[in-house]
Formats: structure tokens, C-alpha cells, sequence
């Protein structure tokens, strides 16, 4: 018989971030734990005229300035955020071309995405009903695709690692973040991870208009105000991050520093737009995360809410952290900075993940901009920067489609010996 | 012989098709080596194909698997293109 392997940790040694409040990690945090709201009126050439007033644009990204030409114009937007957010995360983990060119197998992508290159695809269908179908670019069957940031990361940085894309709506961010650990516990050294999205073009928007959920007020300070009597649905986003996630031994051996490590997550389904129903789905994806992680609700000491702004959707939210953590979802610290930028989609948890590795190191949970008089029984963090020691957040994620995930992380100083 | 595409008009296909710069002078010492190796994949080779296709209006029918390096691929452009074209 086989000895059973010890189990390898999933570490997180580096994060990259392009978001709409920032498009360096360190911009990013200073941006949301200052509470600091970047929610504005929708500038993008040809959506000025749709009933969507106000998102989180990414205004301050220069694609050419990180991303060689011969991959711009092969990539969407999502994926030129994708290219830069990995090459902010992996020097942050110290992994130049140099250390993985030397083992390139060891490296592998997974990222998630939710709405694929509509930017791109658009000017392609508009080659295509405008001019014909001989003006259409060959790049056009891949860039608008959802696997194309995973593959573009890879050959750009010539990782020969498994690599796979989760497509499995806004919780995806999350999944895809799981499915790295994974990778790491079946054998594979370093995975570059999460997902990055640019839904902020017209024919994304338009696509967008018919969800129910999204906000339509045109005042950028009250759009987005989730477990709030005020909820009206929420504001999308673009940007996103990826991290770096490692087997944390060989980590250590190599000297980068764990920051975190990514030891439980669960996913569940409970069908498109059926809110109350995701109560039982995300209380069931809290209790198979914390399962997973060995962790008794008592142990957390944050939670990064979905906050979706629908009054029906942040009431099974709220019920679910009941549901899942006992009296100690009353008493522990919720927040949703996401309320400063929007949900990029996928993007929104990883970068919720980011924030929550962030606020560990820091002993500060960053404040839910926009939101005040809760009208559910958390204890929201708003107005202000929350000082706490934290050793373990859980993240929560679900999509518009209707998948639930949570991912439980562990401060990376927690087990450093 | 106007009509005949040259190094020049393919290096600024391969810029606009693909992102990839390459001086005509670079492509004049390169017009034995493959388009791999300067970074054109196939997708890339599909686009200046398509480009010269709209430019004279005409299918251009090529082995492209006869055209991995920028000489053969103007070889056999230039003589796919119709004669006064």
C-alpha cells in the first residue's frame, strides 16, 4: 500500500492587482482600506446614452506600457489586464522569467472569467455586418474567448504547467483560486491564478441591461449601498487580480514570503436570480470551507461579504453567515469594500481575496464605502478603517447565474515555522 | 513590376496584422528564416493573408505550409497574384 503524501499548503507569495482604484497592489489598498470610493458616471466612448449611469472604470491603465504589441493586438482588454495583473503578481513573488524558464512545467495558469473579450469581439462583428465576413481577424477566435487570459499568461511567459480556465459565473474569481490550490496539492509548484474582466464596452453593457440586479441610479454615491434599506442593485466593475500560489514548503525553501494560505473553499448552485435560495447554498459553501480548512466558525475573524444590493439577495447573505456561523456571525466583522469600485465579475473576489490577505497583514479591515444604517444583523464595518487582529478571513462570492463559493484563508505569519 | 508586394509592404502587414515591428532591412536578413522566429504564429500569417486578399479583391489560394519564410511567402504571393492586378 501507499504511504499517504503529506498534504502540500496552498500558499499565496505574491498579488497583483489592476483595479479601478488602483492598478498597483499598493495603490489598491491604500485606495480601500481609506474607504475611499472611485464610483463614477460611465465614460466609455458609446455608452453614454445607455440607462447605466455609473460603474468602476479602470481609467488610469496603459496596456502598451506593460504588454508587448504582438500580444495587444491578439487580447482583449479582460486579457491585457490579465497579462499586466500576472506580471505585477509574480514579481511581487520574486519569480522572474529567469526562475521559471528554468523549470517551466512547474508553472502553470488558472484563471476564471465571466463575459469573455466583448470589447474585441464587438469591433469584429462590426467588421463582419459592416463590411463583410473577409474583413473579420483571424484573432477573433480566440480573444473574445473566456479561456484566452489563461492561454495568453502562459505562452507569454512560457509556462508549460497545467493550466485551465473556470467559467463558472462572478464566483468563479474564487474557483479558479481553489482549483490553483489543487493543482499545488496534486504536485504542481507554482500556479498563477484569479481573474481579471473588462465588461465595460457597449456591447458588454447592453448585455448586462437586462439583469435585474444591475443599478440603474445615476448618482455615483448612491448606486451601490448594499444591506442597506436603500439597496438598488449593484455596479459592475472592471479590472481584477491574479496571485501567485505556491506549495508552501518549496516556497519557503526558495525564500519568498507566504503571505497567506488558501486552505478551504466550497462551491454550490442554487439556479440564476434565485436569492433566497442562495441562503442555503452559501451557508452550505461556508460549512464546506471551513470543513475543508479544518476551522470552527469561532476562527473567523472577517468576512468579505458578496454584498449584492438586492434587499432580497444581501437578506439570504445575511441568514447564510447566520446559518453557517452560529451566534458568532453576529458578532464578527463583515465588510465589502467592493462598494468603492463595483464587481468586476469574476474579478470582484479575487480581488476580495487580495483585500483580505491585505487587511491581515495590515491588523485593519477596510470600511464598505457608501453604506451606513444596516438593515441586517451584521456587524458591517463602515465609515472608517477597523483595527483587529485577524488570522483567518473567509471570502464569499456569488454570481448572477447562480453559483455560491466561499474560501477560507489563513494570515500566511500563522504557521511560519 | 508595381503590383508585386515587397519586403517593405510586408513588414507593414506584419505590423498591422500581427504587432509585429520588424525594419525591412531586419526582414531583407531574415527572408530565409521562419516567420516563427520572429514571432508570427499562424493566426498572424491568416491575417496578412486576409489583408492582401481585401487589398486586391481577389482569394489568394496558398500552401501556406510552402510559405514558412518571407521569401517563399513572396515568392508565391507574387505569382498568386493576378498578372496587372
Amino acid at each position: 500500500m501507499m504511504s499517504e503524501p503529506r498534504p502540500r499548503r496552498a500558499a499565496v507569495t505574491g498579488i497583483g492587482v489592476v483595479a479601478p482604484n488602483g492598478t498597483s497592489t499598493q495603490a489598491f489598498w491604500k485606495a480601500t482600506q481609506e474607504g475611499i470610493s472611485v464610483l463614477d458616471r460611465v465614460t466609455r466612448e458609446g455608452c453614454e446614452h445607455l440607462p447605466l449611469r455609473v460603474a468602476g472604470e479602470v481609467r488610469d491603465f496603459d496596456a502598451a506600457a506593460t504588454v508587448e504589441e504582438r500580444f495587444l493586438v491578439q487580447t482583449d482588454r479582460f486579457t491585457h489586464f490579465a497579462m499586466a495583473a500576472a506580471d505585477l503578481a509574480l514579481d511581487d513573488a520574486g519569480l522572474g522569467q529567469a526562475d521559471t524558464a528554468e523549470a517551466p512545467y512547474s508553472v502553470g495558469v488558472v484563471t476564471a472569467a465571466a463575459s469573455g473579450g466583448g470589447e474585441f469581439g464587438q469591433r469584429e462583428l462590426q467588421q463582419l455586418w459592416g463590411k463583410g465576413s473577409r474583413f473579420v481577424g483571424p484573432y477573433q477566435s480566440i480573444a473574445w474567448f473566456y479561456a484566452a487570459s489563461t492561454g495568453q499568461i502562459s505562452i507569454r511567459r512560457g509556462f508549460k504547467g497545467p493550466c485551465s480556465v473556470v467559467a463558472s459565473d462572478e464566483a468563479g474569481g474564487l474557483d479558479a483560486l481553489a482549483h490553483a490550490a489543487r493543482a499545488v496539492r496534486r504536485g504542481t509548484d507554482v500556479l498563477v491564478t484569479g481573474s481579471t474582466e473588462a465588461p465595460l464596452a457597449p456591447y458588454s453593457m447592453v448585455c448586462q441591461l437586462g439583469y435585474d440586479a444591475l443599478s440603474t441610479v445615476a448618482e455615483p454615491d448612491r448606486a451601490y449601498r448594499p444591506f442597506t434599506a436603500s439597496a438598488c442593485g449593484f455596479v459592475p466593475a472592471e479590472g481584477g487580480a491574479m496571485l501567485v500560489v505556491e506549495a508552501q514548503a518549496s516556497a519557503r525553501e526558495r525564500g519568498a514570503r507566504v503571505r497567506a494560505t488558501l486552505d478551504g473553499h466550497a462551491a454550490t448552485f442554487t439556479g440564476a436570480a434565485r436569492w433566497a435560495e442562495s441562503r442555503e447554498g452559501l451557508a452550505q459553501a461556508i460549512r464546506g470551507a471551513l470543513d475543508e480548512a479544518g476551522c470552527a466558525p469561532e476562527e473567523i475573524d472577517v468576512v468579505f461579504a458578496d454584498a449584492l444590493g438586492v434587499p432580497e439577495a444581501d437578506r439570504a447573505e445575511a441568514l447564510a453567515i447566520a446559518d453557517a456561523l452560529g451566534a458568532h456571525g453576529r458578532r464578527v466583522p463583515v465588510t465589502a469594500p467592493k462598494t468603492g469600485i463595483g464587481r468586476a465579475f469574476g474579478g470582484a473576489p479575487v480581488l476580495d481575496t487580495a483585500a483580505a490577505v491585505l487587511a491581515m497583514e495590515h491588523g485593519l479591515i477596510p470600511p464598505t464605502p457608501h453604506v451606513f444604517d444596516i438593515c441586517h444583523d451584521l456587524d458591517l464595518v463602515t465609515g472608517r478603517a477597523r483595527a483587529a487582529q485577524m488570522r483567518t478571513a473567509l471570502v464569499l462570492s456569488r454570481g448572477l447565474m447562480g453559483s455560491n463559493s466561499a474560501l477560507v484563508l489563513r494570515h500566511g505569519a500563522d504557521h511560519a515555522s | 513590376m508595381s503590383d508585386r508586394i515587397t519586403l517593405d509592404e510586408l513588414a507593414g502587414l506584419m505590423k498591422k496584422a500581427a504587432g509585429i515591428t520588424v525594419t525591412p532591412e531586419r526582414l531583407k536578413e531574415h527572408a530565409d528564416g521562419e516567420f516563427g522566429e520572429l514571432g508570427i504564429d499562424s493566426l498572424g500569417m491568416l491575417g496578412i493573408v486576409g489583408e492582401l486578399e481585401n487589398r486586391f479583391g481577389t482569394p489568394l489560394d496558398l500552401d501556406m505550409e510552402a510559405c514558412r519564410t518571407p521569401r517563399e511567402f513572396l515568392d508565391r504571393v507574387n505569382s498568386a497574384l493576378p498578372a496587372g492586378a
